[in-house]
């Protein structure tokens, strides 16, 4: 069973330092205002920022994005146009990327492999797209965003790391991306949910971070987890 | 489809100049003489295969010394192989010659992607380097090529070509080529997304390196002889074919198919005002414009697509 701990994290230098472990089938959500360094905490889970201290996956040191990799920590980021899809690619190559080596016969690619992979996904994360041969940028934003955790989740992770997944995404499909997160916790995978609206966070996750000041603001949890105590934490008035 | 859609330009002037060439030209375009032909063809085509995958992989990819490559290749293989040491066998100077290339090549992505010089910096050194290093192996032009070389600008012109295709179209049903045109299409992306990107980009620069070395072979059967100004003249035609073939000089976009074709349209160019005994210096220009034409047209068309599904 998956278990994600970091022990002194320091999200800047000066900054208060903190530890947090995450279990095997929760949803932990991060919350704060933008740069107060949620997102830096996040990144360093990816081993993709130095914040001291250290990050174990069960036991195992993540000193590299190299290692959170093998790991099988997979870090989905935020912004989709600028880090995410591949605009000249189509959708399928967007989906298979990060997996390319699976679809394999011999040394040589099928295409049939590829599209029976990717058919698993799209049925599972409902894709609605004209064809899979079609450019990725002829997609809506929250199907963009389904492929983008297709690719992710083909990798199949043990720790899903999710850089405000609903940002830009219809209602419709958050709900969908809901139940499927919800799922993936089910079947026992770590999830880390970093968003910028509260009640996604309160709908979603068992547990709540919240940040101040690339510091460790509060952690709430159960009955604690209230929109105003969440909101107080972000500005500093917790008591 | 939409492969062809990048194509669309230079396939068009393909079919144009091939119709005013058999016009102008019959007898040197009757189909017994296409094995010549291509042969003619083969260098420019080669250098401009060579200088595809660097520039594929993105992040201002460019190798400017795949010309003075080929004028070594060529110098090392007849003079020092092949005169001095008395090594005729194509077993032995096609292997050396992909190794040199592959030498080249790794050093260039060596300073390229390991010590993060800019490419087009780091790839004139390596230009001027091995256009000195040349001219010391070789400061006159020395012959004959052995026999079977020779006849690879004839008869036997489509074989490397069509190695070459078959080993690429191999490759891009490889996870390489994905991640290739992955990285050159948005390095970050394609990082986060778990692909090894310096390592990509790296082996771009060595098939560069290797393609230019089967390039600079092609040469040395054309000319029959090892002649070390010729080499480097062919690096700036080749991107000018890469660019023309609609290989997006950003990255990420394109293929050989379209630098093959984008070669081919330049040298027929060459051959069409060459039948109508035009001066070299106006073919410059000729060059020149039809490159600005299609770079323009193609950003054109780039810009539509990306509206239409804005």
């Amino acid at each position: 069973m998956a278990d994600l701990s970091a022990t002194g994290l320091m999200l800047r230098p000066g900054a208060r330092a903190f530890s947090a472990t995450i279990g095997a089938g929760e949803i932990l959500g991060l919350a704060g205002l933008d740069g107060h360094g949620q997102d830096a905490f996040l990144r360093s889970l990816t081993g993709l920022e130095k914040s001291g201290g250290e990050v174990a996956l069960n036991g195992q040191r993540i000193g590299s994005f190299r290692d959170a990799e093998r790991a099988r920590i997979v870090y989905v980021p935020r912004d989709r146009r600028a880090t995410g899809i591949f605009p000249g690619l189509s959708i399928l190559d967007n989906f298979a990327i990060a997996t390319a080596g699976r679809d394999r016969r011999g040394p040589l690619i099928s295409p049939a492999a590829r599209r029976a992979r990717y058919e698993i996904w799209r049925e599972r994360l409902q894709i609605r797209a004209p064809s899979p041969e079609a450019p990725i940028t002829a997609l809506s934003g929250g199907n963009q965003q389904k492929v983008l955790l297709a690719r992710a989740l083909a990798r199949e992770p043990e720790v899903l790391l999710l850089n405000d997944p609903t940002r830009g995404v219809d209602v419709a499909t958050r709900h969908l991306l809901y139940d499927l997160f919800r799922d993936l916790a089910g079947e026992g995978m770590v999830l880390v949910i970093l968003s910028s609206e509260i009640e996604e966070i309160l709908a979603l996750c068992h547990r709540v971070l919240v940040f101040r000041d690339h510091g460790l603001a509060a952690e709430l949890s159960g009955e604690a987890m209230q929109t105003d105590q969440v909101i107080a934490a972000m500005f500093g008035r917790a008591g | 489809m939409r492969v062809l859609g990048r194509y669309t330009f230079a396939i068009a002037i393909l079919v144009v100049l091939l119709v005013a060439n058999l016009v102008m030209n019959p007898a040197r375009f009757h189909p017994a003489a296409w094995g010549t032909l291509l042969g003619m063809a083969a260098p420019l085509i080669g250098a401009a295969l060579a200088s595809t995958p660097v520039i594929l992989a993105g992040r201002g990819g460019i190798d400017i010394s795949v010309g003075p490559v080929m004028a070594l290749v060529s110098a090392v293989v007849i003079k020092v192989l092949y005169l001095d040491h008395g090594l005729s066998s194509p077993l032995i100077l096609w292997p050396a010659a992909l190794l040199i290339g592959a030498l080249i090549g790794a050093f260039n992505g060596f300073m390229a992607v390991i010590v993060r010089v800019q490419p087009i910096v780091a790839t004139l050194g390596t230009y001027l380097i091995l256009g000195g290093l040349t001219l010391t192996i070789l400061p006159a032009p020395v012959g004959p090529a052995p026999d079977w070389l020779k006849a690879m600008a004839g008869g036997w012109s489509f074989l490397p070509l069509g190695v070459i295709g078959l080993l690429w179209w191999g490759l891009s049903r490889t996870p390489f080529h994905d991640q290739l045109m992955a990285v050159g299409s948005d390095d970050r992306a394609a990082y986060t997304a778990g692909v090894p990107v310096s390592l990509v980009r790296f082996l771009a620069y060595v098939i560069t390196g290797m393609l230019a070395a089967a390039a600079g072979m092609m040469l040395t059967a054309l000319i029959g002889s090892a002649d070390p100004k010729v080499g480097a003249n062919y690096t700036l035609i080749a991107i000018a074919a890469v660019a023309l073939g609609g290989v997006s000089l950003a990255g990420g976009k394109g293929g050989l198919l379209g630098a093959a074709i984008g070669a081919f349209d330049i040298f027929l160019l060459q051959s069409l005002l060459t039948a109508f005994n035009v001066s070299t210096y106006v073919l410059q220009v000729a060059y020149g414009a039809i490159l600005v034409t299609a770079v323009v047209l193609i950003a054109f068309q780039d810009r539509g697509t990306k509206r239409s599904h804005a």
